[in-house]
């Protein structure tokens, strides 16, 4: 069974230093080597561990600033936790607008750059490049900067690579907030199509509805702790009850 | 770390076709961008040498045989370290799109840029030797000795990463830093032998071939492909302990420092 534990977090936590002074430059750090800062620290994570297992779809729900988009950083490895430990078994992908992209290069070579860092070879990229563009609707933009691209060609983009690419942990943060209609609807048709089946997804979102239907676990959080994490509708039933 | 980055590899192949593919791409948007495109890679040391020429060869009279060769050589090497260097202060900066998302590790993408400048510098030493060999008057030519050119450009090739990869972990926190760099990479091309006659250089500045990197680099080049000679061994194995202990440092920097590049910068 523990081989089936695709990301392993125990005692993580996190906290942010927040100071009113930029020191960034090396004048300023000599100048205040005498004069302290005025530091604010903010817990954004306290002390939290849970265990995600392969092709496993949970979600994680609480009030905004509760900690939801740090914990994810955190899980997708992209912050590095301040204590514990953390085990990830397989690429990452953190997707909230989109993947990162490079507004100098084209359609075509940031799908090039994304699908490599998600772990696709060239050839693998070859054979769903063409599904990656029809599903963007952008034919006639291949070889186009995408510093020209409207927003909303962007983020059909950005998402297309996501669902076409892939990674083997996948972590959506807010996907069905973002883009019109017509492009959260495409968001909830990839939840119900077959790409889902599978993959090991960590879900962040707003709408109850969304979490009921995908997730089999679901974690509540609150000021950065991990309150409950399990069935969720208790989940759902503890966020309800905190936001009366 | 380094294992781990290594191990990392061999599971996983297609980590060396990214460096490769993302190498191409920093290659693409440095030099196709303009119209004289790689070109530029070449008018750039050719622009140096004629100002030193004129100045110490015609004004200063120094007397150094083949001149053009002499610094030819010296200033290519010089000028990639520095585009190596100097250039990548902000790379966890400019490529944060890189790893803001995904797991990736950020060796790869200091790989990739020093690969990148490879092919710029690759070009710059293929026309060194078509200069060299057929077109500087009076040389003795090319020896097998000049197959030795290949440890010592990788020796070069380590310090490029090395220092690399310690200034822009320091810029997370630091930001500074690009201007002090700037400075010391000021100071170090005139504390070289890149103009000066090694006689000179040495009498006047005793031990500066070891304490600058660069230095020995460059008098190891020329013996080889100058010369004809063998290296100054005793230089070239300092250099590569020096260059080693660089990286070593640079790779602790980057696991301290470079792990906060997302949130920081």
């Amino acid at each position: 069974m523990e081989s089936n534990i695709v990301l392993k977090a125990k005692n993580i936590s996190k906290t942010f230093t927040v100071s009113e002074d930029s020191h960034n430059t090396v004048k300023h750090r000599l100048f205040s080597l005498f004069n302290p800062l005025r530091k604010k620290r903010v817990e954004a994570l306290k002390m939290l561990s849970l265990d995600i297992e392969k092709g496993e779809c949970v979600g994680f729900i609480g009030r905004n600033g509760c900690g939801k988009s740090t914990l994810v950083k955190v899980l997708a490895g992209v912050y590095p936790s301040d204590s514990g430990y953390l085990k990830i078994d397989g690429s990452t992908m953190l997707m909230n607008l989109g993947v990162g992209m490079n507004y100098e290069l084209t359609a075509r070579e940031n799908i090039y750059v994304s699908g490599s860092i998600l772990g696709l070879k060239i050839k693998e990229i070859d054979r769903i490049f063409e599904k990656i563009i029809a599903f963007a609707e952008i034919e006639n933009f291949v070889d186009t900067k995408i510093k020209f691209f409207s927003s909303g060609m962007m983020a059909r983009l950005s998402f297309s690579i996501a669902v076409n690419a892939g990674a083997d942990i996948m972590f959506l943060d807010e996907i069905f907030a973002v883009g019109d209609m017509k492009f959260q609807e495409k968001a909830v048709k990839v939840f119900e199509g077959s790409w889902i089946e599978g993959k090991t997804v960590v879900l962040i979102s707003h709408s109850m509805e969304v979490i009921q239907k995908y997730c089999k676990r679901v974690g509540f959080m609150k000021n950065g702790e991990l309150v409950y994490f399990g069935d969720p509708d208790k989940a759902i039933e503890m966020y309800l009850a905190d936001n009366q | 770390m380094t294992l781990r980055v290594v191990k990392d590899w061999i599971r996983q192949s297609n980590k060396l076709e990214r460096i490769w593919l993302l190498a191409k791409i920093e290659f693409k948007l440095r030099y196709y961008e303009n119209k004289l495109g790689l070109l530029w890679a070449l008018i750039k040391p050719i622009s140096d040498m004629f100002i030193f020429y004129i100045a110490f060869e015609l004004i200063l009279k120094q007397g150094i045989p083949n001149f053009v060769s002499f610094l030819f050589i010296a200033l290519i090497q010089w000028n990639f370290f520095v585009e190596s260097t100097a250039g990548t202060v902000q790379i966890l900066q400019s490529k944060k799109y890189l790893y803001e998302y995904t797991n990736m590790n950020k060796i790869e993408i200091y790989l990739s840029t020093i690969l990148a400048n490879c092919i710029g510098f690759f070009f710059n030493l293929l026309f060194f030797l078509i200069f060299y060999q057929f077109i500087d008057k009076d040389t003795p030519g090319l020896t097998w000795n000049a197959l030795l050119f290949i440890p010592i450009f990788l020796n070069l090739l380590v310090f490029a990463l090395g220092f690399s990869i310690i200034l822009s972990s320091v810029y997370i926190v630091a930001k500074d830093i690009a201007q002090i760099w700037t400075v010391v990479i000021g100071v170090g091309f005139w504390i070289s032998p890149i103009l000066f006659k090694l006689e000179t250089f040495r009498e006047t500045l005793p031990g500066v071939d070891y304490i600058n990197p660069i230095s020995g680099i460059i008098i190891n080049a020329r013996n080889v492909l100058l010369y004809q000679k063998l290296p100054e061994w005793d230089l070239f194995l300092f250099d590569w302990i020096y260059a080693a202990f660089v990286l070593l440092t640079a790779i602790i920097l980057l696991n301290r420092l470079g792990r906060k590049a997302a949130e920081k910068l």
